[in-house]
């Protein structure tokens, strides 16, 4: 190991060198990593690049880190100068070997705005940076600085150029491309650590900014992560994804107005513009219909929500009969449940009243206690109801449902899906046949708190 | 026991070496709060070197009056709270310039009432408590559009009762105390649903006795103060076993070098070991100073600054 400051110095400026050489041997390394090994080998260096993956020799990590940090002090504070390119250089190694040095990023930000970098590149470096730290705050932050950067520099392209049609083509291919990227990077770094906060915030911010309201890209979301999550079932991150979207989807203005395919331009623009709905009208795969009216648009979309209540829905019972005892999946439910009780009365006040400003309504305060106030009776069902639907889960329609399905009977019916109703008395038969067969204690107690979810939050035990 | 803990604080300045002095450097600011304060609530705060702290702390203050975690690194709201909690430990609020930490604060308000963590912009609630915890110790609330900035916390609120980092994100203990705390130096604590919420806090007690942050996750020191807190802060913390989760906080003690880890037989540090004694102090243990749920202050200390936030009953 060197001794020297000297010695240390020029030790260090090679493995920064190496590591830049690396990456430009290499353009496609995809994983970073630190290699156990005490000592240093004589003329050998510590940098490995095995395939696409790049190591570092533990030994020098140790005095590399300490080298490069306080060198980026110095320059901070004016006491030392490094010139754009080892700025970049030592903010790289850095970066990757202390991902949470905020004033790294910061360095790197003002490198970017006055175009020493590229954008592309900072994606590339955090994303690295993840492999190895996949809850780091500061990359993750870092990541959402750079996508608004790119994003206002395309919609600025967009702005010059907005009778260009092909312009606009390539405009949103890229926004299709950067949300791919950004799922990908995401689901990653959940893989490598579970119920990962900070890369699920940032798949929900990706989705609120780059895919506002449009619905092909929610469901294409809700499948992709189908899988994920019946191999996750402890993680909650993931389940909640799916529950936000199951919100986002039920809102009128999702639904009435973005259905087209992500690749279409209409993503980047606001959702009230007039491009926006011509392009859900011949593009769109879920509302069909040239001439139709929003009237009808309605419909069409509110039997995809039902749909999607009902297929959340049954996974989540697949899942907790599959899987007892898991928390997270009890809490699925409690989430999903809640928002189709609350879907199920906003929409019957809509289809009665035509009242469109129940847009607001998604994030509706939460009451304690369900008083539902002036609201349609939702859950009088009567005792022989309950015992009714407690003998044969069968796809019937109960009573309380008639007003939301009559809506859409036949579209339904057309599509041959049955649905099971979800009611409060399903899920207390639910619950009982799970306390009939189940001996878990675990699953038991998570039966039991729900339950008294049921009847608190909800109310009204039927 | 409480000496070994004060002990092992005042030593842990001295002995690291280079490497993790260097990857722990970007949260210095904070990690100095959490020794000092842990250390005020044990009795022992006059071990500490006062001055060079406090001149330290000047060092950090940056032209737009934004504090950063050490010297040559960039100004946080994040550490510009973790500098005037210090500066209240020591009474002496006039060693920076105050006039600008406020005008610091005020600049990153944005328009929908929430806070920006730096001049970069990332949004954030715990961003939104900094901007006001700092508010309240300087007595300077009123430089805010505090409507706004309840606006947006509460627009954070999920179904069940808790908070995420941003509206649509998933409840998380950590961001719940900070938006609890937040609603508490505002005045609007009414606006939280106490019972639903408290429900949900008391879901994070395991069978060991330790609390964690979300569902199926493991239990946590930490977690276990910011879930305790909140629950002091709504009213609620008769809702869990406080007993049992006494045993398990003292279960995470190094009985031979002092300090507290995340979790039994783990490796302590400074931020456990803060969230240990005070989750104690919560618990009511009457060795150590009683705890301020909201600020994570002595209550002495807040009682000198005229500070007091509100609890609910
Ligand atoms: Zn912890």
């Amino acid at each position: 190991m060197a001794e020297s400051e000297e010695e240390v110095n020029v030790l260090v400026q090679r493995v920064v060198k190496d590591i830049t050489n690396a990456f430009k041997r290499n353009p496609n390394i995809d994983e970073i990593g630190v290699i156990q090994c005490p000592e240093a080998r004589c003329n050998r260096s510590p940098i490995v690049l095995v395939e696409n993956k790049l190591g570092v020799e533990s030994w020098c990590v140790k005095f590399l880190l300490p080298y490069v940090h306080n060198k980026l002090l110095l320059y901070r504070q004016r006491k030392y100068w490094l010139d754009r390119e080892a700025l970049g250089d030592i903010t790289c190694t850095l970066l990757l070997l202390n991902p949470d040095f905020t004033t790294a990023w910061n360095v790197r930000k003002e490198l970017l705005q006055c175009g020493v970098l590229h954008p592309e590149k900072d994606l590339y470096l955090s994303k690295l940076a993840l492999t190895r730290f996949p809850k780091s705050p500061e990359t993750w932050i870092h990541r959402r600085w750079v996508l608004q950067q790119i994003q206002s520099r395309k919609q600025e392209q967009g702005d010059a150029a907005q009778v260009d049609g092909e312009r606009s083509h390539q405009l949103s291919d890229h926004l299709a491309r950067t949300l791919h990227q950004e799922m990908k990077v995401c689901s990653n770094a959940a893989g490598r650590y579970p119920s990962n906060y900070n890369a699920w915030s940032h798949r929900i911010w990706v989705l609120q900014q780059m895919a506002k309201g449009n619905v092909k890209v929610f469901h294409d979301e809700l499948s992709s992560m189908r899988l994920w999550v019946s191999m996750h079932v402890s993680d909650h991150s993931g389940f909640h994804l799916r529950e936000l979207i199951t919100e986002l989807s039920k809102t009128p203005a999702a639904n009435t107005i973005t259905t087209c395919p992500s690749q279409c331009q209409s993503v980047a623009t606001p959702s009230t513009s007039p491009h926006h709905h011509s392009c859900a009208r011949s593009n769109g795969q879920l509302s069909r219909g040239d001439n139709g009216t929003d009237e009808e648009e309605r419909q069409l979309s509110s039997t995809t929500v039902l749909q999607l209540f009902h297929q959340e829905m049954e996974l989540c019972s697949d899942l907790i009969q599959s899987y007892p005892g898991h928390e997270t999946l009890w809490s699925h439910r409690r989430h999903v449940f809640y928002l189709w009780h609350h879907w199920k009365r906003e929409h019957q006040h809509l289809s009665s009243s035509d009242n469109s400003s129940s847009v607001n309504g998604n994030r509706q305060k939460v009451e304690s206690h369900g008083g539902d106030g002036g609201l349609p009776k939702v859950n009088g069902e009567s005792c022989a109801d309950q015992v009714e639907s407690q003998k044969e889960r069968s796809p019937t329609v109960e009573p309380m449902d008639v007003d939301v399905l009559s809506l859409h009977d036949s579209k339904r019916l057309k599509r041959g899906v049955p649905l099971l109703s979800i009611t409060l008395s399903s899920e207390h038969s639910f619950l009982d046949e799970i306390m009939d067969r189940c001996s878990n204690p675990e699953q038991r107690r998570f039966a039991l708190a729900y339950e008294k979810w049921l009847d608190t939050v909800i109310g009204q035990r039927p | 026991m409480l000496d070994k803990h004060a002990d092992y604080i005042a030593a842990y300045g001295s002995k690291k070496d280079d490497y993790e002095y260097t990857l722990s450097e970007y949260l210095r600011m904070s990690g100095i709060y959490w020794g000092l304060t842990v250390m005020d609530l044990m009795g022992h705060l006059p071990r500490m070197n006062r001055n060079e702290i406090i001149d330290f702390i000047k060092a950090c203050q940056h032209e737009c009056g934004g504090i950063s975690a050490s010297i040559g690194h960039d100004p946080h709201l994040l550490y510009t709270l973790s500098a005037v909690q210090i500066l209240c430990l020591y009474d002496s609020l006039e060693s920076i310039d105050v006039d600008k930490v406020v005008a610091y604060i005020v600049g990153l308000q944005q328009e929908d009432g929430s806070f920006a963590g730096d001049k970069w912009g990332e949004i954030d609630t715990r961003f939104s408590f900094c901007a006001v915890a700092t508010l309240a110790l300087l007595g300077k609330m009123d430089k805010i559009d505090v409507d706004k900035a309840v606006e947006f916390v509460l627009s954070c609120m999920n179904f069940d009762g808790g908070f995420g980092c941003r509206p649509g994100s998933e409840s998380h203990a950590g961001q719940i105390y900070c938006c609890t705390g937040f609603l508490s130096l505002t005045g609007q604590l009414h606006q939280v649903n106490a019972d639903l919420l408290g429900w949900w806090l008391c879901e994070r007690q395991l069978s060991s006795g330790g609390l964690n942050g979300r569902p199926e996750k493991l239990p946590d020191v930490c977690y276990s103060w910011w879930v305790l807190a909140s629950l002091k802060i709504i009213g609620r913390i008769d809702w869990i076993d406080k007993a049992k989760l006494r045993r398990f906080i003292l279960a995470c003690q190094d009985d031979e070098m002092g300090g507290f880890a995340d979790r039994p037989g783990d490796v302590v540090d400074p931020f456990h070991t803060l969230f240990g004694i005070a989750g104690l102090s919560l618990l009511g243990d009457d060795q150590i100073k009683p705890v301020n749920p909201v600020l994570c202050m002595p209550e002495d200390v807040l009682q000198r600054n005229g500070v007091q936030p509100d609890i609910l009953s």
